[in-house]
């Protein structure tokens, strides 16, 4: 048996366990760690004395099973200490931090007075407020929470279907993963081993684009359903601009963590991005503190900040393991050799992936879909290009290595996101449901359908102009 | 708190045993949440050493390094007894009573046979790094300050051991449910729908509005 | 006989050796032993000497200053201005402290053995700004420097500040540090060099010392022709690795011009001055830390400044 076809076994396995609902972190974890012992025990001929071997000298297992052991117990130690890994709590913490600070209500609030008397103003509203709260949030499903609760009164108040409220704050949800800050571009980039920075910012234009199309789906529903929901007008300059300043710490936020990464205005950044998002969620923690959060509200975010943080850092570690068994099964560099040898044309076999992605995301959760999937896609995608070091002029796609990565990283996660929002299980649509006691789920799927219209035109136009994702990390 | 109803308690002793881990399991679990906190003040410092003060946090980076596993791994416990690590629930959905303790019986056992291996191989990875004969018996040092590593890496076996002690008290707790043919057993975490695990998360937002 | 080789980052001038090494052995042993080389696919780069210990591969390259309490007795090859300043030289005194059996011993806490060196040239340092040429002006300045350079870099008034090698750049477009110090082919994959005004050409302050090591039961299981064929392939490799780093060398200077970064020559009198400071007490005071841990510290910095003598002599 080849280390390839171990490989092969040992994946399905860990997907037999995964859909049989063992935890997907221990799945992985158990599926490389029984791929380490095959594959070690396989390198000495399967010696019966050599899968329980006891070296007496080093006094220490030497067998396939203590190798396994030993090499599976250096990861989850070794793997979370990566530096760029450390923005992930700080990511989650500004969400909750910002939620006690009451930036989420004066962002709807300030977006309700400036452009609710669009047609269809109020989701209009919505989707925008999403947006700004996504530049302090790195994580979707609390974003859809948070407004669930806010905006979707406020729409049925005037008249919207409730249906179709529910779907513009399970759709606008999705927003917080693409605007910076965001846990999965992290993520994504520790897998590929890309610069964080300018992935967080390749983000900011893509979600920003999403949210217009967005609103430009929902412009145009208003104007062609009669009784759709009414624009909502009659707000004073004076109420206007008084509702700012309770948004402000936003602004303050995002300018920090960008000006961190890059410079707008071409002088030197302020730092790195690991410091830049700690800084920010000081910001809001001074707001928070302002705005009357005490130690019991402190302990609370805190614990639901560790929560979070370990589940994320559990799936990453148990996947690690499984990832460290391919690196000796040598499984990502076989597939990737497949992909460029199928005679077709190279972004042919990107939109299959993407549609690849989009089945596998029905099913799965967003994070551990890009971990189990991208240690062998990425690569492939790569070599599909031309490799890491192919120049622009020699590549498939036109761009060179990084900003492939780059491209390719924007393209999953918005995949991701739209798996969000997907039946049969959309984790955005169930808790948006969850909050409001008279939407049932069912109710929330058919409202967000038509936002898969306008993710469906986001992906496409992200893949056909590759410079909506590229233009601002390529200027970094 | 989120999740923390799906978990029933009563006077039995399982029970009274799970309540009295899950006071620690919170602990580490805050101790997790200060770690984060701590990471954010660490920031604040080093950035406004330097652009304050002209004096930049010495080893800022060895420090995020001592402070990641506290962060990321020694709550873990906690979330586990809450059943907050994800799955996959289309199958585990489909079932109820016997057949669905049986197989959350089965998959914590192997969940508890890895956990076991990991906290022999997370031990072995701090042993390698610990030396009683060493200064500051340390065998491993960072790369920029030289801080022994051996204290960051112990975190690791001992939150994977409480770990262990929770996914014995849950088998424990699936196989009464199994054997007795319970309906809401104590001590497990009972599957909730994804809807109800909305409903969860929702609640926690709900009272926090500001 | 299949080896794992476990490296890390991208194939670089820095591991060209390793390549000339595998393609040497299954050459003279038609292809009954090979080497499969891995970056990062089989451990974390500070954790090389780790998987070798427990025979998870065979042969691995890791860097000393990476993990000084992993491999005490090799840090005297770190310390700033030993005075090393050509890459034979940088051999010559690896190799000679690698054979020393104080080396040898702690090796074997890991069960590893020293295969050879990866040589590094100095770590000079490259700067935004207004060149800085003599010891006052280094008074402030922010650098990113590890280990002894960091510690050289200290004593004369800098502040050696902590990021990645990967945030390198990132640090200095964003002023967290003035200058930063690299081998130069470091300068050209971080991408330092882009942003740099000025580098010095003559400081040498030091530099790293990232040893190749082999699991020593899988030494001791390769067949007699393999082993004969892996031991008199190591002087090959290494001078394949030497004129390699010597066309990149070159190619240096040319990247210098074509950036316009100027090449600042520090005087011997400032230099002198820089030693005095940086050099001779931190190297006393690593005598006196590793006597007292045990190791014969004064034979190994005796050995590192005879093998340099020698080499000069020739
Ligand atoms: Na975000
Ligand atoms: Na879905």
């Amino acid at each position: 048996m080849t280390s390839t076809d171990i490989g092969l076994w040992v994946t399905g396995g860990m997907l037999v366990m995964v859909i049989l609902g063992m935890r997907v972190a221990y799945a992985a974890a158990m599926a490389g760690f029984v791929g380490l012992i095959w594959i070690f025990w396989s390198k000495t001929g399967y010696a019966p004395d050599r899968f329980f071997y006891f070296n007496e000298r080093r006094e220490m297992w030497d067998g396939a099973l203590g190798k396994a052991f030993l090499t599976a117990g250096q990861v989850p130690h070794g793997k979370v200490t990566n530096q760029a890994l450390s923005l992930i709590p700080t990511f989650i913490l500004i969400g909750y931090l910002a939620y006690y600070a009451g930036l989420t209500r004066a962002l709807f609030e300030a977006a309700k007075r400036w452009i609710a008397w669009l047609p269809g103003g109020l989701a209009v509203s919505t989707v925008f407020a999403t947006a700004g709260f996504a530049a302090v949030s790195g994580a979707s499903v609390a974003t859809a929470a948070v407004f669930a609760r806010i905006a979707i009164p406020e729409m049925l108040k005037v008249g919207y279907d409730k249906r179709f409220a529910a779907g513009v704050v399970a759709a606008g949800g999705t927003l917080a993963s693409l605007i910076p800050p965001s846990a999965i571009l992290v993520i994504y980039a520790i897998i590929v081993e890309q610069d964080v920075g300018r992935l967080l910012l390749a983000g900011f234009i893509p979600g920003m684009f999403s949210a217009f199309v967005y609103a430009a789906l929902i412009v145009g529903l208003a104007l062609t359903i009669p009784n759709f929901g009414p624009p909502v007008t009659g707000f004073t300059w004076k109420q206007r601009f008084e509702s700012l300043p309770p948004a402000l710490p936003i602004v303050a936020v995002v300018v920090i963590i960008v000006f961190f990464v890059y410079n707008p205005f071409g002088g030197d950044a302020w730092g790195t991005p690991t410091e830049g998002g700690a800084i920010g969620a000081f910001i809001v923690f001074l707001m928070a503190l302002w705005r009357g959060m005490r130690w019991p509200e402190l302990k609370d975010a805190l614990v639901e900040t560790a929560k979070l943080s370990i589940m994320i850092f559990t799936i990453i570690w148990g996947v690690l393991i499984y990832v460290r068994f391919l690196g000796f099964a040598q499984l990502p560099k076989v597939f990737s050799d497949w992909i460029t040898s199928l005679d077709y044309p190279p972004m042919l076999i990107l939109i299959c992936i993407l549609l690849a992605y989009a089945v596998l995301g029905m099913f799965m959760d967003a994070i551990g879909m890009l971990l189990l999937t991208l240690p062998v896609v990425y690569p492939a995608v790569m070599a599909l290009n031309g490799g890491e070091f192919v120049s622009a002029a020699d590549s498939a796609f036109g761009m060179n290595g990084t900003m492939c990565a780059i491209w390719f990283g924007i393209l999953v996660v918005k995949m991701a996101e739209f798996c969000l929002i997907t039946p049969p299980i959309g984790l955005n649509c169930f808790v948006v449901a969850g909050v409001r006691p008279e939407l049932s789920v069912q109710d929330v799927f058919r409202g967000v359908m038509p936002f898969f219209v306008a993710d469906a035109v986001t992906i496409a136009l992200l893949v056909a102009f590759p410079a909506i994702v590229l233009w601002l990390p390529s200027l970094a | 708190m989120a999740g923390a109803a799906s978990v029933l308690e009563d006077d039995s002793l399982l029970s009274r045993l799970d309540q009295r881990l899950a006071k620690l399991e919170w602990g580490m679990a805050f101790v997790s949440g200060l770690g984060a906190f701590a990471l954010m003040i660490l920031a604040v410092r080093s950035v406004g050493g330097r652009e304050l003060f002209e004096a930049p946090l010495r080893g800022y980076v060895d420090w995020i390094e001592m402070a990641m596993p506290l962060i990321a791994i020694f709550g873990i416990s906690y979330v586990q007894r809450q059943g907050g690590h994800i799955r996959m629930d289309i199958v585990i959905g489909q079932l109820s009573g016997r057949s669905l303790w049986l197989l959350e019986l089965v998959t914590t056992f192997f969940a508890l046979v890895l956990m076991v291996f990991l906290v022999v191989g997370a031990w072995a990875h701090f042993d390698r790094s610990f030396d009683f004969a060493a200064q500051n018996w340390s065998r491993d040092s960072t790369i920029d300050i030289g801080l022994p590593i051996w204290p960051a890496k112990l975190v690791v076996p001992v939150a994977f051991g409480v770990v262990c002690l929770r996914m014995i008290l849950q088998m424990v707790g699936f196989g009464r449910a199994f054997w007795l043919g319970l309906e809401r057993p104590v001590a497990v975490p009972l599957v909730l729908s994804a809807a109800e695990q909305a409903q969860a998360e929702a609640e926690h937002m709900t009272g926090h509005d500001a | 006989t299949e080896w794992n080789v476990s490296v890390w980052g991208k194939r670089r001038a820095f591991t060209e050796h390793i390549h000339k090494l595998a393609e040497l052995v299954e050459e003279k042993t038609d292809g009954a032993f090979t080497m499969n080389i891995s970056y990062g696919g089989l451990s974390k780069n500070r954790e090389n000497l780790d998987g070798i210990s427990i025979g998870a591969f065979e042969m691995a390259q890791f860097c000393a200053g990476y993990h000084p309490d992993k491999n005490r007795a090799i840090t005297v090859l770190e310390l700033p201005f030993l005075g090393v300043q050509t890459l034979d030289e940088e051999v010559a005194v690896s190799h000679a402290v690698y054979d020393h059996p104080a080396v040898a011993d702690e090796m074997a806490q890991w069960n590893a053995m020293m295969l050879m060196t990866s040589p590094m040239p100095q770590y000079n340092i490259v700067g935004t700004g207004e060149a800085r040429s003599e010891l006052s002006e280094f008074d402030g300045m922010r650098v990113r420097a590890t280990g002894g350079i960091g510690q050289a870099f200290e004593a004369v008034g800098a502040v050696p500040t902590s990021v990645t090698s990967s945030e390198a750049y990132q640090a200095m477009e964003s002023g967290v540090v003035d200058t930063v110090a690299f081998a130069q082919h470091a300068h050209l994959s971080f991408g330092t060099i882009n942003e740099a005004d000025w580098w010095t050409a003559n400081l040498n302050p030091g530099t790293v010392n990232c040893p190749v090591v082999v699991n020593i039961d899988a030494y001791d299981m390769l067949s007699d022709e393999e082993r004969a064929a892996l031991d008199e392939s190591v002087p090959e490799a290494i001078d394949y690795y030497l004129s390699n780093y010597g066309e990149l060398l070159k190619r240096w200077d040319e990247v210098l011009a074509e950036k316009d970064v100027q090449k600042v020559e520090i005087s011997d009198e400032e230099l002198a001055k820089f030693k005095d400071v940086a050099g001779q007490p931190i190297h006393d005071a690593w005598i006196a830390d590793m006597s007292a841990q045990g190791l014969p510290a004064q034979e190994l910095y005796d050995l590192v400044q005879a093998t340099l003598a020698e080499q000069r002599g020739n």
